[in-house]
């Protein structure tokens, strides 16, 4: 099957069965390997991308599923040499990347919320954020970074 | 003992210009958030070939026939590999018992049979299956008392034939045993008032990194080339040529961005395979595990059992202890089990006065995949019993849990077990200040909800190993440290560049280190037990010390003055007290190039000898501590009492750091080391089943979620050490040690029974409940 959808802003058009993950396709056919794959079951997040405005985990999202859609990776945050995000500059000047094995997939979660509208507290970010799971971390200067980035004294751009 | 320091400043330098002491960022963020940065598992070369891995589904067995001839006919397969490939029989350092692939025995469930390298992951995956296999069963052996029981079938019958670093006491399943002791112990049980006596039992616990372990291979000019995540370049090196029967200089290790190691990624694993495969074929090889493979082949932190038994005088002086402490090596000896035998003695002895001790540590196979090293290595479990025990003792003769810690407190001056002095131990500052953070005292339960605290102090050390770096001034004054040394993620590279930056008086982003490469590099010891800005540190200064001479040195004859009246700043060598006469540190680098050479110098580090009692250890590998830290942790916790779910309410740290390079960084990894140990205290337990692991994957191997961490707060205490750099005591790995004991502590305290297990899963508090009702009734009942 032939399946047609944006990456990025770019259309794309792969010929692959349906079943097949988005994730293969972004790291394998389109050299994107931004997003991770840490467990292949949908749980770490660090394969996190957004498929019309919404986190998905790559891994488990059929090709099938994709169909027309758009699908957004941590490398068109910043593309090329263009200047950071809020969500990318904040999270490195909170101290929220480690390894930053899982941190593509963080920042597209983030990158979702700072997004939506809403009233966002701590406690309803870290809902939001245990999809993603961090080992480095401890999670909290990554909790520092998102509210910074949904609050008004983070300054949102 | 200076001010606590600030864990909240930024990225200023300091008035004097100074980088050391602020909170510099990492060094390698940029390519971190814009999802560029190279990682093992994003790594490959052009034409690279998939390797799968033909893994054993028994626990034990002897191999009858091993046919891989039709798989290598398949269509695509360029290479199978099995254990005629990889003559060596390597091991951790310590004891050499594994080979890369099963040879006549199979021991564990998922140990390597045969590898395949084909064209496709398909192909690889259809010659793995057409590999003809057929074992005869052995009897397993999967418990550590029976394992070591008279009449158990030993794993390994040819154990006396195994190379060993050095001699030690083993034999049958009994891999290495470590002893301890000192004064006379059965003398002071005889007079104690009291003796009490445990036993405690923990998990494995896995580091999960969300990288996976994976190599890239090939073979050229009769060398391997491997790119691999590893914490530890040298030692993979060396493990590779063991296995392969080739010298470690016809192996070059390169090291990627590196996806989380925690201990997990210090030794090789896939990278023999992977190079074996490269030189059959002809082509590179990738090899990169699965979740599965990861969870169930990689090397957790070993299960354990900790047996205490302390006397102890009426007024709460401890006046002997005997220990049995056994550890799973699991099937051989490929992990750091061995090697850190001797660790739980250490902690046992390290943090209170005991003057008569009996300790053995035994480390024991069973057929269970090999266990390793993870961030605290055998520290966690070890502070969990030794401190559950003294609850234990403190409930037994009455006296208050804290009060009983301070009374036998080591202070400075005391000794520890091993018979060395602590000049400089400050655990009593560290509980007083915890003590000002959240004053001590009976936490009250209500609403239905129990509630608990407990504090708990430790000592930890710095992993000694030695370091080698070279720093070069380059011809456009910036600053090149070329080492071994690798960033985990921890940020001790950024911490280096502070250190070397200060040092030469260049700004920090004007220090650049080079990609770390066992063929360019001086040798370093590995990313572990926070050791890299400890002794890498220590060899990069000690480089940039005679790089800045030889600066010094250039710049006197340009400016005409004599070397002690210039300063190095900015950049520039300036006159001191006349800044306007200076010149650039390219223009120093540009003219010594053709007067005196180019600018550059190695420097190196091995950790200072210390004085301790070597008769009164056997067997024991880790004798003794360098860069010694204090640390002093306390925990709040709510206990559901119909669920068992514990709520972790507060959580503090005060920590001895000698001296904080970047304050926000350590921060970092005080808040990572507290979340994996909340993981280990309350959720993580990997499995197994008959010698199957059952957690499988991230579906019931349960991680901390952002829901899961309370507020840390965090001192840092500037304690400075003489043996490291600057006075910097390792920081990184200590904050996981004390965790699972607090948390376990609070919980016994707020449900008014002891805890013997870890984790603290709501099913095991229920337990602990139900037994303290039970005694209830039998005491109401008698």
């Amino acid at each position: 099957m032939s399946y047609k959808f944006t990456v990025n802003g770019e259309g794309v058009d792969i010929d692959a069965a349906g079943v097949t993950p988005l994730l293969s396709v972004l790291r394998e056919d389109l050299g994107l390997t931004a997003a991770k794959l840490g467990c292949g079951e949908g749980r770490c997040g660090a394969c996190t991308v957004l498929l019309n405005d919404r986190p998905v985990a790559a891994c488990v999202v059929p090709l099938e599923a994709v169909a027309d859609g758009a699908v957004r990776t941590a490398e068109s945050l910043a593309s090329g040499d263009a200047p950071l995000t809020q969500v990318q500059e904040e999270l490195l000047s909170a101290g929220g990347v480690q390894c930053g094995a899982c941190t593509p997939g963080m920042m597209m979660t983030l990158t979702a919320l700072t997004e939506q509208q809403g009233e966002w507290t701590e406690d309803s970010v870290r809902a939001a954020l245990t999809g993603n799971i961090c080992r480095c971390t401890g999670y909290h200067k990554i909790v520092d970074a998102a509210m910074r980035c949904v609050t008004a004294e983070g300054g949102s751009r | 003992m200076n001010a606590a320091v600030s864990v909240d400043g930024d990225a200023e330098t300091t008035a004097n210009g100074k980088v050391v002491g602020t909170t510099v960022p990492r060094a390698d963020g940029d390519a971190k958030v814009r999802g560029i940065a190279m990682y093992g598992m994003d790594y490959t070369e052009p034409g690279a070939l998939t390797v799968r891995v033909l893994r054993s589904s028994v626990p034990a067995a002897r191999i009858v026939r091993l046919d891989t001839s039709k798989a290598a006919s398949l269509p695509g397969v360029r290479a199978v590999a099995t254990a005629a490939d990889t003559p060596g029989t390597s091991g951790m350092l310590v004891v050499k018992d594994q080979s890369a692939f099963a040879r006549e025995d199979v021991r564990y469930v998922g140990e390597p049979i045969a590898a395949v390298a084909a064209d496709t992951p398909a192909q690889a995956d259809a010659a793995v299956a057409a590999i003809e296999l057929e074992t005869r069963p052995l009897e397993p052996v999967f418990d550590l008392d029976e394992a070591l029981a008279e009449g158990t079938r030993h794993i390994h019958p040819g154990w006396s034939d195994y190379e060993v670093a050095v001699e030690g006491h083993r034999g049958g399943n009994l891999a290495w045993e470590a002893r301890v002791e000192r004064g006379d112990v059965d003398a002071a049980f005889a007079e104690a008032d009291y003796v009490v006596t445990d036993e405690y039992r923990t998990p494995r616990q896995h580091q999960t990194s969300i990288e996976p372990h994976a190599a890239v291979a090939r073979y050229e000019n009769g060398r391997y080339t491997v790119h691999t995540p590893t914490q530890f370049p040298f030692m993979v090196r060396d493990r590779v040529a063991e296995h392969l029967g080739v010298r470690p200089s016809q192996v070059r290790v390169v090291v990627t961005e590196i996806g989380g190691g925690f201990g997990g990624k210090l030794d090789a694993m896939l990278e023999p395979i992977a190079c074996v495969l490269a030189r059959k074929a002809g082509r590179p090889v990738r090899l990169v595990n699965s979740r599965t493979e990861e969870q169930t082949t990689c090397a957790p932190r070993e299960n354990a059992i900790i047996r205490l038994r302390t006397a102890v005088s009426r007024d709460g002086t401890l006046l002997a202890q005997e220990a049995e402490a056994l550890s799973d090596n699991g099937a051989n000896s490929s992990g750091e089990t061995v090697l850190c035998a001797n660790v739980p003695a250490l902690v046992l002895g390290s943090t209170y006065r005991i003057a008569n001790v009996r300790y053995s540590s035994k480390v024991v196979y069973t057929n269970t995949a090999p266990t390793a090293a993870f961030r605290g290595v055998n520290g966690p479990y070890s502070v969990f019993a030794r401190e559950m025990h003294l609850d234990h003792i403190a409930a037994e003769i009455g006296m208050d849990r804290r009060e009983l810690r301070m009374k036998n407190l080591l202070r400075t001056g005391d000794t520890m077990i091993n018979g060395q002095e602590l000049d400089d131990a400050c655990l009593d500052v560290a509980m007083d200040r915890l003590n000002e953070i959240a004053p001590w005292g009976e936490r009250r339960s209500e609403d239905g909800r129990l509630r608990g605290i407990a504090v708990v102090p430790a000592t930890w050390l710095t992993n000694p190993g030695p370091s080698a770096g070279a720093v070069r001034l380059s011809e456009d004054g910036s600053v090149v440290v070329t080492s071994g040394a690798v960033d985990i993620g921890t940020g001790a590279l950024t911490g280096i560049r502070q250190i070397v930056a200060d040092e030469l008086g260049v700004p920090f982003d004007q220090v650049l280190i080079a990609h770390p490469d066992t063929d360019t590099a001086g040798f370093d010891n590995g990313a572990q037990g926070s050791r890299t800005t400890f002794g890498m540190g220590a060899a990069a200064l000690d480089a940039a010390t005679r790089v800045r001479e030889q600066v010094l040195e250039a710049a006197a004859g340009m400016l005409e003055v004599s070397a002690s009246d210039l300063e190095l700043a900015e950049g520039h060598v300036a006159v001191r007290g006349v800044p306007d006469r200076r010149v650039s540190l390219a223009a120093v680098a540009g003219t010594a190039m053709w007067t005196t050479g180019p600018i550059g110098s190695t420097g190196k580090f091995a950790a200072p000898p210390v004085n301790f009692d070597a008769g009164c250890m056997t067997g024991a590998l880790f004798t003794h501590m360098i860069g010694v830290s204090y640390h002093a942790h306390l925990a709040e916790v709510e206990v559901d009492p119909d669920t068992g779910k514990v709520t972790v309410t507060r959580y503090a740290v005060v920590q001895d750091v000698g001296r904080a390079i970047n304050p926000g960084l350590i921060e970092g990894q005080v808040h990572g080391a507290v979340a994996q140990g909340l993981g280990y205290a309350l959720y993580e337990d990997l499995r197994l089943r008959d010698g199957v692991v059952i957690d499988t994957g991230l579906e019931s191997y349960r991680l901390p979620t952002a829901l899961d961490i309370p507020p840390i707060e965090t001192e840092l205490l500037e304690n400075p050490g003489n043996q490291g750099p600057l006075g910097i005591k390792g920081a990184a790995e200590p904050p996981i040690v004390p965790v699972a004991a607090v948390v376990a502590c609070a919980v016994a305290d707020a449900i008014g029974s002891p805890i013997n297990s870890l984790p603290l899963t709501p099913f095991s508090v229920l337990a602990a409940l139900r037994g303290r009702d039970s005694r209830d009734e039998s005491s109401r009942s008698g």
